[in-house]
């Protein structure tokens, strides 16, 4: 360190190189990414994020919507069809004594691909009702879905899942004199042309229709249809096993992300460097002392003992980075600190200051530990990486915390619930995009920071 | 030099110690080892007298009658009843000879529930890929680093430290994650994960090669993500050995340029090169666990996911009890080399 290096050396350097700016640009890019989570998502994820029945409108594992630009057939998206969107017609038979309901409802279906899923949910506000469930394909054909007696309140046919939906709609087929595909799924039956056989399926494009036709012995009977036709892709970033948006959580988790590898790698250098300096400054048996403290820290395997804390203690987020700046009290940077601390302490100056009086606590920390900062800022700038990389590895482990959306928490779903396998990659890519992104950022303006930081001094 | 050693193993010593103790008394905080031994003493003494004749006979009452009394004696005798510094002192002398319980859930493969042996049984799985991951990127690492000393400032120099500086920052498993998908799903020529085949080949012949294509990805993997940084750092050292006036004057009296890089530039950065290792040595057996959990590797780090998942805090403990001894063994041996490469150590003038 020829001359003192000071802050205004560090934004230089940074600004200087194209490394620096490279990285700069991409950390400016992920800290508007995580302003913009404040903007685009209004609600409380933390508290939605696993609750179930907020993301039930969207579809499972789907891709996200972008991939229809780079492909012909496109992928479908999901038509939800509500309530207001049904036709209603409902009539009392006196003479029967009995009351019907019939909701109708067409929508348009232009897509090549066909849908992942398909859910109808049916209010009924009445004691029961006797329900038959028809979809009518655009050439006309009339199929029953399903056929039976709804209890009061919500019901829900899975028209995707359920076996006996596959009965009815075998059983209509046959009727009708079609073709009945073994072993295929409802969503493909329904949305093909069945009167020739096929060897591979295309949806038929054109106006589908679902009818509910209801009856009731209650004059005041009333129902509710919801119909939701899923699609195979959702939003900017896909969504997973349960339904999520990921791109809700990958937002999300780049604020939690920055702020836990920053205020980790802040705090961990700040302590260490403070008590390198200590150490040569006060010297004799403190620096003995702290010197053999460091040689034990730096060998103390690190990560078990925080698997141990966090297997027993069950830690979120916030109270991980605590145990994580405890177990980093000592290390790497004490060393230098205290090496280049031994270095500035023969320099003029601090003889200028001892012999005019100035107390010892003040040449530590206005003349020495200011000199020390570049180094400092480097490698606060270096340790970011890997202190985000820490909470994705918790995760994997399945340590993280439960509650919060974390690109580790993301990727270590993704990787359990076999994203890997079964080659679904926008879910283990995307996040982990941006966390390489955001490594590589500060890796890159670390690289600018290796002129200020002389390579010489990091040397013991 | 003996001097020297003597000083270190001691060092290393009240670091096993001290990263033991630390362990100790997280656990014990909440009373967790003194609950889990309980239970033990507990378990074993109804087994025993399950099999007792007339135990049967006696009702529920009087069976735990007799059952709480015989704890009471062994906890008495086992000194559980003992002030909390006391027990964790016996458990320190416990962890460091390795007497390490039993597990709760997990069992080994040979069917013993004792912590030690199922550890046991898992760690040569885990020498095996790290220490050939290990060796491997260290020697390619240096060659590279070698070469691009010789031009520094080139481009192969400058690209490649923009790849050893990205491959740094990001850890081995994360990479792990990437090549599976890649390698093993869309590619399709290597395994997913695991280490033999289900089931495995008959021949030992065979056995080696389905070792060896299991072991392929997670080798490749762990070299690709870490021979870069490690390079680097050789590069690094030996441009600024290079640039010392003795090697100047080894040119300057006209030495062959091979010679002056073995002699004059290789033989000093050897001992900073030992340092640099054994720190990323320590991470690396850290970022092992991971990476083998990410591959489904049989060694440690994967009981030590199963360990946490099944919440099997007898093994979590005695895994980061191994831990450390790992950690102090490499660090040992490390030093051992120092100690022979450093002239000033081995004539015992430091």
């Amino acid at each position: 360190m020829s001359r003192p290096g000071g802050l205004q050396d560090v934004v230089d350097a940074v600004l200087r190189s194209k490394t620096g700016i490279i990285g700069l640009s991409i950390l400016i890019a992920i800290t508007v990414l995580s302003t913009l989570a404040l903007v685009y998502v209004p609600f409380d994820v933390a508290r939605e994020w696993n609750n179930p029945s907020f993301w039930q409108y969207n579809p499972r594992l789907a891709l996200p919507s972008w991939v229809n630009t780079f492909i012909s057939g496109k992928f479908p998206e999901t038509i939800i069809i509500s309530n207001d969107s049904f036709r209603k017609y409902s009539y009392y038979l006196d003479i029967a004594g009995l009351k019907y309901c019939i909701l109708e409802a067409e929508f348009l279906y232009p897509y090549k691909d066909f849908p992942s899923e398909l859910r109808l949910s049916l209010y009924v506000d009445t004691e029961g009702a006797f329900v038959t469930i028809r979809w009518i394909q655009p050439s006309g054909v009339d199929i029953i879905i399903w056929k039976g007696s709804f209890k009061q309140g919500l019901n829900t046919v899975y028209i995707s899942r359920q076996i006996d939906v596959r009965e009815y709609i075998r059983d209509s087929l046959k009727r009708l004199n079609l073709t009945v595909p073994s072993m295929v799924n409802p969503e493909v039956i329904l949305f093909m042309d069945n009167s020739v056989a096929h060897s591979e399926f295309t949806p038929v494009n054109g106006r589908y229709k679902v009818r509910v036709e209801a009856v009731s012995s209650d004059p005041y009977a009333d129902i509710k249809a919801e119909l939701i036709v899923y699609g195979k892709v959702y939003g900017l970033a896909g969504t997973d096993d349960k339904r999520r948006d990921l791109f809700v959580g990958l937002v999300w988790g780049a604020p939690i992300a920055l702020a836990f590898g920053l205020l980790a790698a802040v705090a961990t250098n700040f302590i260490q460097t403070l008590v390198g300096s200590l150490s040569a400054w006060y010297g004799g048996l403190i620096d003995e002392v702290i010197q053999r403290i460091t040689d034990v820290y730096m060998i103390i395997p690190f990560l078990p003992i925080l698997i141990t804390i966090s297997v027993i203690y069950r830690i979120d987020i916030w109270t991980l980075l605590i145990v994580v700046v405890g177990l980093s009290l000592f290390g790497g940077a004490t060393k230098t600190a205290r090496s280049m601390t031994f270095q500035i302490m023969g320099e003029q100056y601090i003889e200028a200051a001892i012999s005019y009086g100035a107390s010892r606590r003040r040449i530590l920390f206005l003349y020495i530990l200011p000199r020390l900062m570049p180094y400092t800022m480097a490698n606060i700038v270096l340790s970011v990486p890997g202190y985000v990389f820490l909470e994705a590895a918790l995760s994997v482990l399945g340590l993280g915390d439960p509650m919060m959306p974390t690109w580790g928490k993301i990727i270590s779903d993704a990787y359990s619930g076999g994203a890997v396998v079964h080659g679904l990659w926008w879910w283990i890519l995307l996040p982990s995009a941006l966390i390489i992104l955001t490594a590589i950022s500060f890796a890159f303006i670390g690289l600018a920071l290796d002129k200020v930081v002389n390579p010489r001094l990091r040397e013991r | 030099m003996l001097k020297y050693l003597a000083k270190r193993i001691a060092l290393l010593f009240v670091t096993l110690i001290v990263a033991m103790y630390l362990t100790i008394i997280i656990a014990n905080a909440g009373g967790l080892i003194d609950n889990i031994l309980k239970a033990q003493l507990r378990y074993e003494i109804a087994s025993s007298l399950a099999r007792a004749p007339g135990w049967s006979q006696l009702n529920e009452e009087e069976q735990r009658k007799i059952i709480d009394e015989r704890l009471q004696a062994a906890i008495q005798a086992k000194g559980l009843d003992r002030p909390f510094l006391e027990r964790t002192f016996r458990y320190l002398v416990d962890a460091l000879t390795l007497n390490l319980g039993r597990a709760l859930f997990i069992t080994s493969a040979s069917g013993s529930k004792t912590v030690s042996d199922i550890i046991i049984e898992r760690l040569p799985q885990t020498v095996l890929l790290f220490t050939t991951g290990t060796i491997l990127y260290s020697i390619i690492g240096l060659l590279i680093g070698l070469y691009m000393a010789r031009r520094p400032g080139g481009f192969f120099d400058k690209a490649f430290s923009v790849f050893a500086i990205v491959t740094q920052v990001i850890p081995p498993w994360f990479f792990g994650i990437l090549f599976i998908m890649v390698f093993a799903y869309y590619l399709g020529v290597t395994p997913f994960g695991g280490m033999v085949s289900v089931p495995p080949p008959r021949d030992p012949l065979g056995y080696v090669l389905d070792i060896a294509y299991h072991m392929a990805l997670p080798l490749f993997t762990w070299i690709f993500s870490l021979f870069g940084a490690w390079a680097y750092i050789a590069r690094n050292l030996i441009v600024q050995i290079a640039e010392e006036d003795f090697v100047n004057t080894a040119k300057a009296k006209g030495l062959p340029e091979n010679m002056v890089m073995r002699r004059h530039v290789l033989r000093p950065s050897l001992p900073p090169i030992i340092t640099v290792i054994s720190l990323s040595l320590i991470a690396s057996w850290q970022g092992a666990i991971i990476t083998e959990t990410v591959f489904n590797w049989p060694g440690l780090g994967t009981l030590f996911y199963q360990a946490i998942n099944s919440l099997d805090a007898p093994v979590v403990i005695g895994l980061t009890v191994i831990y450390a001894y790992l950690l102090v063994a490499t660090v040992l041996i490390l030093d051992l080399i120092y100690s022979i490469l450093d002239p000033r150590i081995r004539s015992g003038r430091v």
